[in-house]
């Protein structure tokens, strides 16, 4: 008996040789761990979409900002080929513009090739051609000049993909919004199940509780050993949680790079490239495991001072 | 040391179960509190011990009148009063050493002050052997005894007794009050409540009788 006990680890939140005075089963522990750990999983896991929804967005939109299009309908009395090289003049004298380039017939098959079908010979056909134009620096280039400018080509279009980029923006506002909503009703749920959790430890400890009111234990030292447990819980069940979360992502990220086939090639590695947490993003999913301790450890706190004020 | 001023108590709108109470104690008494079983012997030492209020009249310990003090008054003036229960009251996951020590250690005092203390203690109580034994594995006369030496670690002032002799033998528990008398001959002033008569025919304690809600004070 004696050695079993000089063998056992002094408890997280006191560093004595004693047992710690609530004993460590009695505080509905694995129950509170697990639900702690699975309320720290879903937290994390919403925070880690919010991030990877966030970052996405806006690397996309960046991405897409970066390049703008001209488009050229066919006009009766104009020669698409001239009109073409003047559409890629004027955007290569545009301040800001990197390059400029229109896009072959083949090309242009290529992208039409899902809507009509292969072996469709477009020579035949009359079909709007495509300039894309690289922008150096987004903020800088003039497309007001631009815009302007191709005015004077006959059937000239230009697509910033504005309104795209907005509606990207706007859903990926919406779903960080969501997120955070989230976020919040899973902590909400998080305190209530830890006010109740404590509710029944006092109440079924009631026994050590009455115990060490009458030798004389303030509420404050009472409440300092229940808290004490549940620190412990909360940081146990914070741990298992945002640690699972984290192995989560890790194995999506590798499975999602292995599931997606070869020939959706360099496009889709370009976005699964980016479709990463990155460091920021872990950091706060590790930020998850402290938080989730404290409030833990502060509901309990409360909740106990509460059943100590009301029976003693 | 100890004095009540026309104490009545009553439990919610129930009837009241002690009135008129109006008697002293002084320091270093040792009185036995008797009465038929539900007569108020614990609610009268639960008065005492400060976890209940009169429902009306004064308590005064210590010159003090308990009904004025706040929670911090309270807790300093439970700290001067050891309580002893019939059932035992050990913490069952806590060794004898630790029980004893749980005085003073809920009192923020470092182990290293009051180790040599306690096992004295333990010792004098005939504990010994005992130290780190749980009370699962302690005979009935071993936890009173431990419960005892638990009440008595912080050298209280006035030490409680509810029915301590309820749950061992005959002969435990002359031992049992040969051992409170002791600590009272050592300056401990000592209620005890037993509804066992027969056992204070060996003492030469005053009795104070509960019956009908009122207390008469013998020898
Ligand atoms: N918490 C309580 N609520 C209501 N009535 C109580 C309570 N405790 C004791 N009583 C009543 O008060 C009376 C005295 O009880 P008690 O002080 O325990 O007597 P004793 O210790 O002498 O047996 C009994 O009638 C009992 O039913
Ligand atoms: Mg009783």
């Amino acid at each position: 008996m004696a050695e079993w006990r000089f063998l056992r680890l002094p408890g997280l939140a006191r560093g004595e040789q004693s047992a710690p005075i609530v004993p460590e089963r009695s505080v509905a522990g694995r129950t509170l761990v697990t639900l702690i750990a699975i309320m720290s999983f879903l937290s994390a896991m919403t925070l880690g979409g919010v991030v990877l929804v966030q970052k996405s967005a806006l690397g996309w939109s960046a991405d897409v900002g970066r390049e703008v299009t001209i488009q050229l309908r066919p006009v009766d009395g104009a020669v698409m080929d001239s009109s073409l090289r003047t559409a890629v003049a004027l955007a290569e004298a545009t301040p800001g513009v990197a390059s400029a380039r229109a896009l072959s017939l083949e090309e242009t098959q290529d992208l039409l090739t899902p809507w009509l079908g292969a072996g469709v010979d477009l020579s035949a056909l009359d079909v709007p051609r495509l300039v894309v134009v690289q922008l150096a620096d987004p903020r800088e280039a003039d497309i007001d000049k631009l815009t302007s400018d191709l005015k004077a080509v006959e059937g000239a279009s230009l697509d910033t993909h504005a309104a795209w980029r907005q509606q990207l923006n706007g859903m990926a506002g919406t779903i960080v919004a969501s997120g955070l909503l989230v976020l919040m009703l899973i902590m909400v749920a998080t305190v209530l199940a830890i006010v109740f959790a404590t509710r029944g430890t006092m109440a079924s400890n009631r026994s050590i509780v009455d115990v060490l009111h009458f030798i004389g234990a303030s509420n404050s030292f009472i409440a300092g050993e229940f808290q004490g447990r549940f620190l412990t819980i909360g940081f146990r069940g914070g741990m298992l949680g945002g640690f699972a979360a984290i192995v989560f992502f890790i194995v999506v990220g590798f499975a999602v790079g292995a599931v997606m086939p070869q020939a959706a090639g360099q496009q889709l590695g370009v976005l699964f490239g980016r479709f990463a947490l990155g460091l920021d993003g872990l950091l706060g999913l590790i930020a998850v495991v402290p938080v989730i301790a404290a409030v833990t450890a502060i509901t309990s706190r409360i909740t106990v001072r509460r059943f100590l004020q009301t029976t003693s | 040391m100890i004095e009540f001023l026309n104490v009545g108590l009553r439990y919610g709108q129930g009837p009241e179960i002690l009135r008129d109470l109006d008697f002293r104690i002084e320091p270093g008494s040792f009185h036995f509190l008797t009465g038929p079983s539900g007569a108020g012997k614990t609610s009268l030492l639960k008065l005492l011990l400060l976890s209940l209020k009169p429902t009306r009249g004064k308590v005064m310990l210590f010159g003090k009148d308990t009904t004025q003090l706040d929670q911090d008054g309270l807790l300093q003036m439970r700290r001067h009063i050891g309580i002893v229960f019939q059932e035992f009251r050990l913490l069952d996951h806590l060794t004898t050493y630790e029980n004893v020590a749980l005085p003073l250690r809920v009192l923020g005092e470092q182990e290293s002050s009051y180790r040599a203390n306690v096992i004295e203690l333990l010792e004098w109580v005939g504990l010994g052997e005992r130290l780190n034994a749980l009370p699962a594995l302690l005979s009935g006369g071993e936890k009173q005894r431990a419960a005892i030496a638990r009440a008595v670690i912080g050298r209280p002032d006035i030490l409680l007794a509810d029915e301590p002799t309820g749950n061992v033998d005959p002969d435990l528990s002359l031992r049992l009050i040969r051992l409170f008398a002791e600590l009272n001959r050592m300056g401990t002033t000592i209620i005890l409540a037993t509804h066992e008569l027969p056992l204070l025919d060996n003492f030469p304690f005053p009795r104070m009788v509960l019956n009908d809600g009122q207390v008469h004070i013998h020898g």
